[in-house]
């Protein structure tokens, strides 16, 4: 498996979810976040101790968007002959099982991505057993 | 409508077909990713430079059919491309060249700047040859089998506590 190109340094700028306006409060009001739109709404106004909205400050760095922490991104493939596209990019893809693919093709892609020197991200699932 | 496809050039054929095609692989991971599965590309990214099926000339690299641990090295004949890149003898189109598995890496380069480079055929694909070749040889070696994890932590403790046991 070939490590990842180097990158600069990952920075999330927040982990933490952005929760819907009073969602706190009422448990018919989901925490997904929505935009309030109200007059008054304090949040909207951005009024000392309220909760943040997302703006696209909080958006990562281009660079290390979309990246794993191992520094690739993920491609998702169905069949063993897809994997075969990553032959060149092992450093910057690696490969992600699709979920409906069968214990039988899982084993052929995770030798065909053993041979090409791509990463699995999910290369135990649904193959080893509980013993 | 007949269509004659002689007098259609591979700049149409490209705008045609950029957008989406039988050998593309599009995902909406990673931003949007788009791969292209064409045996005549040699890095499988898909753009104007690197389609093979588009060009007059194009370069391939891939295990041969008939042994996956040999090479062949695919370009286009030009004899059996129109001017206009359109291919009028499809199945004189290719011309293929053959690796066989014993033969040396360096001498698998050499041959191929000969076939290509040095007779002026694609010369800017040179480097994404030459690292193809390499690569599919690297996936060619047999590989070792991944070592057995050895269990640490709570594990480990479990193990050796039944391994006193049943001694």
């Amino acid at each position: 498996m070939a490590a990842a190109k180097k990158h600069v340094p990952i920075v999330k700028k927040r982990t933490a979810r952005f929760n819907r306006h009073q969602s706190d409060r009422f448990k018919c009001v989901a925490p997904n976040w929505r935009k309030p739109k109200g007059i008054d709404n304090r949040v909207r106004r951005r009024f000392k101790g309220q909760a943040a909205m997302p703006k696209i400050g909080y958006g990562s760095n281009a660079k290390t968007r979309h990246l794993m922490p191992s520094g690739h991104k993920a491609f998702l493939v169905h069949r063993p002959a897809e994997i075969d596209v990553l032959l060149m990019h092992n450093r910057t893809f690696a490969a992600e099982i699709a979920h409906a693919v069968s214990s039988r093709k899982r084993v052929e892609i995770i030798a065909r991505a053993k041979q090409l020197g791509v990463k699995v991200t999910n290369g135990k699932a649904k193959v080893t057993t509980e013993s | 409508m007949a269509t004659n496809f002689e007098n259609m050039s591979t700049d149409l054929i490209w705008l045609c077909t950029r957008g989406n095609n039988s050998m593309l692989l599009k995902r909406k991971q990673a931003g949007g990713v788009t791969f292209s599965r064409d045996p005549l590309n040699l890095t499988n990214i898909h753009n104007r430079k690197y389609e093979g099926f588009i060009d007059t000339k194009a370069i391939g690299i891939n295990p041969s059919a008939r042994n996956p641990s040999a090479l062949t090295l695919t370009t286009k004949n030009a004899s059996a491309v129109n001017p206009s890149g359109a291919p009028s003898q499809p199945a004189k189109l290719h011309k293929t060249h053959h690796f066989p598995a014993n033969t040396h890496n360096r001498q698998i380069y050499r041959q191929l700047i000969k076939e290509t480079t040095k007779q002026g055929y694609r010369v800017d694909l040179r480097q994404e040859m030459i690292a193809r070749a390499s690569a599919l040889r690297q996936a060619q070696r047999t590989k070792k089998p991944t070592p057995e994890r050895k269990p640490r932590g709570r594990k480990a403790l479990k193990l050796a506590a039944e391994g006193k046991r049943k001694a």
